[in-house]
C-alpha cells in the first residue's frame, strides 16, 4: 500500500469515530426515550409494583440519567463489553450476537458468490447477445426469480421440497447441512438478475470502446477479447456493488431466516428490535454502521488498486 | 478467467434456468413426490435419528427415546426465583422441583417432601423431606437447601418479581424483602429432614401456591462460586439436566438416572427454538408434538383430516377478558360496563370467527378450576336490555371518547376485538377505538393505571380460586387493574382466604365472583383451548391445563403407530 493510500484509508477510518459517536448517542437516547423500559422486558409479563422496578432498576443500572448510563455504556463497550440480553437473560449481548453473525455471514457469502457467480457470466452473455431474443429471454427469465416476493416463494418452495418431494427437512442442524441448500439459494438467485443487468449494461458500454475496436482489428479471438478485454473492464463498476452488498452479508436475510428458523442475525434483529432488547440492538447498530463505513474504505481502495486513474493519496478529508 | 471457464458457467447457467424450469413444471404438474421418494435431504443431527421416509405413523422418529417437540426461548433466567412466564417455566419445572408438585389433574402430590402435617390452627406446615434426594451433582438435598432457597428468593438484592406474590403469607418474607430483617423468621430447619413454615394466617391454598417455581430448591453452593452464569448449567433436582442450550436454536434436557421418583423413560427432550413452521415439521415427520394450524381446525375436528387421529384438545386453566378501568369515565358508571357486557355477542363470534374452538366464558374462573361454581353466571347477550341500562346512564347522550388498548405491534386489529366493536357499534351506538401498544408499553399503563379498557388474559399461576378471584379483584391487591372496590366482595374474599374448609371456602368465592360480574368490572370472553397434536407414538403425553412437570412419565412405543 502506498503512503499515500496508507493516509487515506487512516483518514477515512479516523472520519468513521465522530460517526459512530453520533449514531451511537441518537439510538441509545431513542431506545431509553422510546415506549417501554428495558426493566418492562426484564420483569416481564408480572403487574411488579413500583418497588420492584426501582429494585430492578438500581441492580442495572437504569435508574441513573441516561447521559450516566451512556458513558457506562461506552466506557463497557471499550472493553468489549456490549451489555446484557433482555430477551435471552441467561445471555450477555455479546454470546447472543456473535455466534448469529457468523451463522449469516457464513450462508451471506454463500449466497453472495451464488448471486455474483451467476449474475456476472449471465450479464455478458445476455449483452453478447443483444439484439437477439436470447437477451430479454436470459434476462427476464432471472427476473422472474426477482420478481416474487420472499414470502411467496418460501411457503411453495418448503411445500415442494419438504412435504411434497420430501428432499429435506426444515429443522436447523448447522450452516453446513444438505437441508441448508434451499434456504441459500432463495437468498443468492433473486438477486441474480439485478447483477446480470448491471453487467450487461457496463459490457454493452465496453463494447463501444475503441480498445475493442482495435482488439478485432488486430485479428484476436473472439474469446480472448471477452475474457481479457471486455470482461475485466466491464467488472469494474462491479466493485461498488460486491462493495456495497458486504455488510448486508453480515446482516442477514431476514424473510429466509425467519422462515427456516436459522439462528442467523436477520432474525434476531427483528425480535431484538420488537421486545426491544435494548443493548442488542444498540449493538447491532453500531456493527452495522462500523461495516458500512468500512465497506466504503474497501471499495475505494480497490478501486486504486483496479484502475491508477483514481488517486486516493490526493483525496482531501476524506 | 480462461475461455473454458467462461463456457462452462455459461453451460451452468443454462442448465440452472433448465432445473428452475422444471421445478416449476413440476410444481404446476403437482406430480413427483409421494412417499415413494426416499430422502435425501436427511440431516445428522446431534441427536442422529433415521429420518422417516414415510408419512404414515412417525417413522424414524419413533425409534430411539428422543422426544423432539416445539419449543420457545427462555425470556427470563432459567432461575426458579426470577421466572414469571410460561415460555421460561416450562424448562424450570423440569430442572427444578419444590416441596411439593402438582399431577396432571392439578393435584398437589408430595415432590422433595414425602410427607407434611398441619398444625391445627391451619398456619404451621412440617414437612418431611425423602432419603434419596439428590441434586444432580449428586449432592444430597437436606431441609437447610429448602431453607437457603427460599432465604435466596427473599433477599431484596436478588430482587424476585414473585416472591411476595407467592410465599407472601409466610411470616418473615416480606420483612426480609423489604429489609427490615436477615432472615426469613418463619422457615425453620428441625433437622436434616425436616423443615417447618410458619403462616402468617391459616390459608389453605398455601400447599397450592408451593407448586409454583419460586420457592423450588437451587443449589445455593453452585450459585455462590458462579452467580453470574450458573443458569447455564443449573444444578437443579429436577428429573431432568439441562445438557445444551443455544438460544434460537435448541435446548436439549437429557434425563436424571438418580431421579428420587425414578429416572424418566425418556433419553432427552429436545426442544426445537428454530426451524421451519411447526406445522409443516409434525407433518414431515420432524416433531412429535405439533399445533393444528387454523386453517385446519375445521377438518382435524370433524375428522377429514389425516391429522384428527393426532388431535388432543386441552382446556387451559386461563380466561379472556376485557379489563375496564373503573376509575376513569365512562366506566366509573356500573350501568355503561353493564350495557356493553350484554352487547357482546360471544356465541356468534366463536362460531364465525375462531371456527368454534374456544370456550365462551359464561362467568370469570375457567371450569377447571377446582371449586368452580357453574351457578356462577356473567351477563349474557341482551341488547335490549343493554340499550336500556345505557339509557339510564350518567353518560346517556354525552358519552366521552372511549380507547380499547390491546397488545400487538400496530397494522389490522385482531379480528375478535373488531367484532366486539362492531357489536358495540350497532347495538348501543358507542364508538370504540381499538388502539395497539407493543407489549413493554402495555405493561406500563396496566401499571399506572392510565387506561380506558384493555384487552387482557389472565393464566392461574396455582390451581386455586385464590389465585383468580382472589388476587385480581380485593381493592389492596397490586393486581386489581378495573380498581375495583367493593367492601362486600373484600369481605368474602378475606374471609375466604383464611377458611380452612375446602368447600366453604370455594363458595364464598362463588359469592364473591357473583357480585363481582353483576357490577361487571371486567367482561370474560373466552376461556381458552390448546389444540396438540400427538404423535401415535407418544405415550402418555399430559394435556394439562396448567404448566407443570411433564415429560417424566412420557415415552415413545416404536410399535405404538
Amino acid at each position: 500500500m502506498s503512503p499515500g493510500l496508507t493516509g487515506y484509508v487512516l483518514r477515512r477510518l479516523l472520519w468513521a469515530i465522530p460517526v459512530l459517536f453520533i449514531i451511537s448517542i441518537v439510538v441509545f437516547y431513542m431506545l431509553r426515550l422510546g415506549p417501554g423500559s428495558p426493566v418492562d422486558t426484564i420483569l416481564g409479563k408480572q403487574y411488579y409494583t413500583p418497588e420492584q422496578a426501582a429494585r430492578v432498576e438500581a441492580k442495572y443500572g437504569y435508574d441513573k440519567p441516561i447521559y450516566v448510563q451512556y458513558l457506562k455504556y461506552i466506557a463497557n463497550l471499550a472493553q468489549g463489553d456490549l451489555g446484557i440480553s433482555t430477551r435471552h437473560q441467561n445471555f450477555t449481548a455479546k454470546e447472543i450476537i456473535v455466534p448469529k453473525i457468523w451463522v449469516s455471514t457464513q450462508i451471506g457469502i454463500v449466497a453472495l458468490l451464488i448471486t455474483f457467480g451467476l449474475g456476472i457470466p449471465v450479464g455478458v452473455y445476455a449483452a453478447l447477445a443483444r439484439g437477439t431474443f436470447i437477451d430479454p429471454l436470459t434476462i427476464s427469465s432471472w427476473l422472474l426469480l426477482d420478481a416474487i416476493p420472499p414470502f411467496v416463494l418460501i411457503p411453495v418452495a418448503q411445500w415442494l421440497f419438504v412435504l411434497k418431494l420430501r428432499w429435506m427437512n426444515l429443522t436447523y442442524a448447522g450452516v453446513w447441512e444438505p437441508n441448508m441448500l434451499v434456504p441459500i439459494l432463495l437468498i443468492g438467485l433473486p438477486g441474480v438478475a439485478g447483477v446480470a443487468r448491471l453487467m450487461r449494461a457496463s459490457v454493452i458500454g465496453v463494447l463501444n470502446e475503441d480498445y475493442i475496436r482495435t482488439a478485432r482489428a488486430k485479428g484476436l479471438k473472439q474469446q480472448t477479447i471477452v475474457v481479457s478485454h471486455i470482461t475485466r473492464n466491464a467488472l469494474l463498476p462491479m466493485v461498488t456493488v460486491i462493495g456495497l452488498s458486504l455488510p448486508g452479508v453480515a446482516a442477514g436475510a431476514l424473510f429466509v431466516e425467519t422462515a427456516y428458523g436459522i439462528p442467523g442475525i436477520g432474525r434476531e434483529s427483528l425480535q431484538a428490535a420488537l421486545a426491544p432488547d435494548f443493548d442488542v440492538v444498540m449493538a447491532l447498530v453500531l456493527l452495522g454502521s462500523f461495516l458500512f463505513v468500512m465497506a466504503n474504505v474497501l471499495i475505494d481502495v480497490v478501486y486504486a488498486f483496479i484502475d491508477p486513474r483514481v488517486r486516493l493519496g490526493q483525496a482531501r478529508g476524506g | 478467467m480462461s475461455n473454458k471457464t467462461l463456457l462452462l458457467l455459461m453451460g451452468f447457467v443454462a442448465f440452472l434456468i433448465l432445473v428452475v424450469g422444471v421445478i416449476g413444471v413440476v410444481a404446476i404438474a403437482g406430480g413427483g413426490g409421494d412417499d415413494t421418494n426416499a430422502s435425501t435431504g436427511g440431516i445428522p443431527k446431534a441427536t442422529a435419528k433415521p429420518k422417516s421416509s414415510s408419512g404414515s405413523g412417525g417413522g424414524g422418529i419413533c425409534q430411539g427415546k428422543s422426544l423432539i417437540v416445539p419449543g420457545n426461548d427462555p425470556t427470563s433466567q432459567l432461575d426458579p426465583i426470577q421466572v414469571a412466564d410460561v415460555d421460561t417455566s416450562v424448562y424450570i419445572y423440569e430442572i427444578f422441583s419444590g416441596l411439593v408438585t402438582l399431577d396432571k389433574d392439578l393435584k398437589v402430590q408430595p415432590d422433595l417432601a414425602k410427607s407434611w402435617e398441619v398444625s391445627a390452627d391451619g398456619k404451621m406446615y412440617t414437612f418431611t423431606l425423602r432419603d434419596n434426594i439428590l441434586f444432580h451433582d449428586n449432592r444430597r438435598v437436606t431441609a437447610k437447601d429448602v431453607k437457603d432457597s427460599i432465604e435466596r428468593a427473599a433477599d431484596p438484592k436478588n430482587a424476585s418479581p414473585t416472591v411476595k406474590a407467592y410465599l407472601g403469607d409466610i411470616v418473615g418474607i416480606n420483612d426480609k424483602f423489604d429489609g427490615k430483617a436477615k432472615e426469613v423468621s418463619g422457615v425453620t430447619v428441625v433437622d436434616d429432614k425436616t423443615v417447618r413454615i410458619q403462616l402468617i394466617e391459616p390459608a389453605d391454598f398455601f400447599l397450592a401456591e408451593l407448586t409454583y417455581p419460586v420457592s423450588f430448591v437451587v443449589d445455593v453452593q453452585q450459585i455462590a462460586k458462579d452467580p453470574l452464569n450458573w443458569t447455564r448449567k443449573p444444578n437443579g433436582t429436577g428429573p431432568f439436566k439441562l445438557a445444551e442450550f443455544s438460544p434460537t436454536q435448541r435446548i436439549r434436557l437429557v434425563k436424571n438416572d438418580n431421579f428420587y421418583l425414578g429416572a424418566p423413560k425418556l433419553d432427552e427432550v429436545v426442544f426445537e427454538l428454530g426451524g421451519g413452521s411447526i406445522s409443516t415439521r409434525y407433518e414431515n415427520n420432524e416433531l412429535h408434538i405439533g399445533f393444528v394450524p387454523p386453517q385446519e381446525l375445521a377438518s382435524v375436528k370433524d375428522g377429514s383430516s389425516p391429522l384428527a387421529k393426532d388431535y388432543k384438545p386441552g382446556n387451559e386453566l386461563a380466561v379472556f377478558y376485557i379489563t375496564l378501568n373503573t376509575k376513569q369515565p365512562p366506566f366509573d358508571d356500573p350501568k355503561v360496563r353493564q350495557a356493553l357486557a350484554m352487547s357482546i355477542d360471544k356465541e356468534n363470534i366463536n362460531e364465525v370467527l375462531l371456527y368454534g374452538t374456544q370456550r365462551v366464558a359464561t362467568s370469570f374462573a375457567p371450569p377447571d378450576m377446582p371449586g368452580y361454581d357453574k351457578s356462577v353466571r356473567g351477563y349474557g347477550y341482551d341488547p335490549a336490555r343493554a340499550k336500556q341500562l345505557l339509557s339510564e346512564s350518567k353518560y346517556a347522550g354525552k358519552m366521552p371518547r372511549i380507547v380499547m388498548n390491546y397488545g400487538g405491534s400496530g397494522g389490522s386489529s385482531p379480528d375478535i376485538l373488531v367484532a366486539i366493536q362492531k357489536g358495540w357499534q350497532d347495538t348501543l351506538g358507542v364508538t370504540v377505538e381499538l388502539q395497539a401498544v407493543d407489549p413493554a408499553a402495555y405493561l406500563r399503563e396496566q401499571r399506572r393505571g392510565t387506561f380506558q379498557m384493555l384487552s387482557d388474559g389472565w393464566s392461574a399461576d396455582y390451581p386455586d380460586l385464590e389465585d383468580f378471584t382472589g388476587k385480581l379483584f380485593r381493592s389492596d391487591s397490586t393486581l386489581n387493574l378495573t380498581k375495583y372496590v367493593n367492601a362486600a366482595v373484600d369481605a368474602l374474599l378475606q374471609q375466604a382466604r383464611r377458611e380452612t374448609d375446602r368447600t366453604k371456602r370455594n363458595g364464598l368465592y362463588a359469592q364473591a365472583e357473583q357480585k363481582i360480574l353483576d357490577d361487571a368490572p371486567v367482561i370474560p370472553l373466552f376461556w381458552p383451548v390448546t389444540h396438540t397434536l400427538v404423535k401415535p407414538c407418544v405415550k402418555d403425553y399430559p394435556i394439562a391445563s396448567m404448566t407443570i412437570e411433564r415429560y417424566r412419565t412420557v415415552d415413545i412405543d416404536p410399535k405404538g403407530n
